[in-house]
């Protein structure tokens, strides 16, 4: 069965094709099969970040239905083992994607037949976007050292946070009157996640343990790129702290993603980073992600313990 | 997961019970950097009100635990109100710093002049002493007789005379070949007869003689 990883992220800007580009080579490199899909549907560019243009499929293919297995819309790219399905012939309305659509996708990539996945996702918090983050076996949120960065990012992990309790409601049919409180707001003003969760554990408190145990299933990993040498660099560790102190979720710090200015020249050149600066600080902080990432798929115990709904 | 304002104020900073004045200060600026004014990581998790509550906390904790006497006073209220175990506030045992160098208490503990000369004057045994008065010629090994009575070491003897120890053994076995010169061994011959509360001029004499003699027939 095929190992999801979905990037994500609320801020625009941060890299989050840029990151799910270059994991996915040295995902690769480990010998592994690799596929890339550009799920930003609004703002498709994976396929640049990869030097690859005139794309003959794509997602476009499976989505009406002249391709009835995604697989067989996946394109070689220039690294062996590593392949993409990108959006960016798809119709410029996708963005919207239907429901039944949705799930059809998230089915699909589930059956593809290769190790990893990498799900590039779009900034913002979209239905869309928090689904497919929830089908990933391990969700990556991205983020940069700006307040503007973090404070979308914390959005970001509670929409996610929320998502996944609404779900857990409806699954297993908590009473209706429970299931109000994560609709209900005060006044019109957005509640925090952390008081839903607490309301629900109050109304119904013979299964807040269930509820306690199904949020601790949902697993953030935070990245944060562009770290520069003089910045506190326990910045990560410090948000990853303080939210396994406020959710249940389990959230861990990956590690920093150094800057590089030379990033910059690559998607100029349209060029893959790790490809064609491999010998950068940068570089090695991909390949020391990558690794991290595979060695913690093979300890989780099974795939049952992750974000995806079984 | 508790709520905040259930935390008490060793467990918004997360230390222990018995943690030390650096470990506070550590842990409060620790905090700051999190739940701070300027910090972006308060600011993107919590409204206003929230993070004024939260800061508000933190300082109040980091005051209390810092004061040693407030400290005390919240840790009887601690206990008294059942939230933590009594046994815990006990300190931590403060470490031992190691001796660099053993060699001069080769047997376990130095044992200090002034109890070596107190055991020494406790004694007070004439008989030994008159004995060693009586000889006209002294050996080390009656001076060694004289030392083993008064149940002292060769090295306690060092360490009151601060004469070294293989010049101490040299003089106890007429190693003539070791000895020091006869000024230096008169002096020591002096302070050793004086730790031991006979008369110095007796001893030299006897013993220089002795060792002459030892001269003369090898």
């Amino acid at each position: 069965m095929t190992h999801i990883f979905a990037v994500g992220g609320g801020k625009g800007g941060t890299g989050k094709s840029f990151i799910s580009a270059n994991l996915g080579v040295m995902l690769a490199k480990q010998g592994k099969k690799v596929v890339l899909v550009d799920l930003d549907l609004g703002a498709p560019n994976l396929h640049t970040m990869m030097g690859l243009n005139n794309l003959k499929t794509g997602l476009n293919n499976f989505l009406n239905n002249s391709v009835k297995d995604l697989s067989l819309t996946a394109v070689p790219t220039k690294i062996p083992n590593l392949y993409i399905i990108s959006s960016i012939r798809c119709s410029l309305e996708v963005g919207n994607l239907f429901y039944a659509q949705k799930q059809k996708i998230i089915r699909a990539i589930s059956q593809l037949p290769t190790d990893y996945v990498v799900l590039d996702l779009g900034a913002g918090t979209t239905y869309n976007t928090l689904d497919f983050f929830l089908a990933s076996h391990q969700g990556l949120s991205v983020f940069t050292p700006e307040p503007t960065s973090i404070q979308n990012t914390v959005r970001f992990i509670k929409a996610v946070y929320l998502r996944k309790l609404k779900h857990i409601l409806k699954q297993h049919a908590f009473p209706p009157a429970v299931k109000e409180v994560g609709y209900e707001s005060d006044d019109g003003v957005v509640r925090s996640p952390l008081d839903i969760v607490d309301s629900v554990m109050r109304r119904d408190p013979a299964r807040a343990e269930l509820l306690q145990k199904e949020l601790k299933k949902l697993r953030f990993k935070l990245i944060l790129n562009q770290y520069r040498k003089h910045m506190d660099e326990t910045l990560g560790n410090k948000i990853e702290k303080v939210c396994n102190r406020h959710f249940y979720s389990q959230f861990q710090f990956m590690g920093n993603i150094a800057y590089n200015e030379r990033v910059y020249d690559s998607i100029i050149a349209r060029k893959i980073f790790v490809a064609k600066y491999p010998y950068t600080s940068t570089a090695t902080d991909f390949k020391n992600l990558a690794n991290e990432m595979t060695e913690n798929n093979v300890q989780a115990p099974a795939l049952k313990e992750t974000n995806a709904k079984v | 997961m508790q709520k905040f304002e259930e935390l008490n104020h060793y467990e918004i900073f997360e230390i222990p019970i018995n943690a030390s004045a650096f470990e506070i200060r550590h842990a409060y600026k620790e905090a700051l950097s999190i739940y701070g004014d300027d910090s972006p990581i308060s600011y993107s998790f919590f409204t206003e009100e929230e993070s004024k509550e939260i800061l508000y906390r933190v300082e109040e904790a980091f005051s209390t635990l810092i004061d040693q006497e407030k400290r005390e006073l919240y840790n009887k209220m601690l206990v008294r109100e059942k939230k933590i175990d009594p046994a815990s506030l006990t300190k931590r045992r403060q470490q031992v710093p190691t001796p660099l160098f053993s060699s001069k208490t080769p047997s376990g503990a130095a044992i200090s002049k002034t109890i070596i000369k107190k055991r020494i004057k406790d004694k007070n045994l004439k008989k030994a002493e008159e004995a060693i008065l009586s000889k006209d010629m002294i050996s080390g090994d009656d001076l060694k007789q004289l030392r083993k009575t008064f149940e002292v070491k060769i090295e306690d003897l060092f360490e009151v005379t601060r004469i070294s120890v293989s010049i101490l053994k040299a003089i106890e076995n007429d190693d003539f070949g070791t000895l020091p010169p006869a000024v230096y061994l008169k002096n020591f011959l002096k302070t050793y007869a004086e730790l031991f509360e006979v008369d110095p001029k007796q001893i030299v004499d006897g013993y220089i003689k002795n060792l002459n003699h030892i001269k003369g027939t090898s």
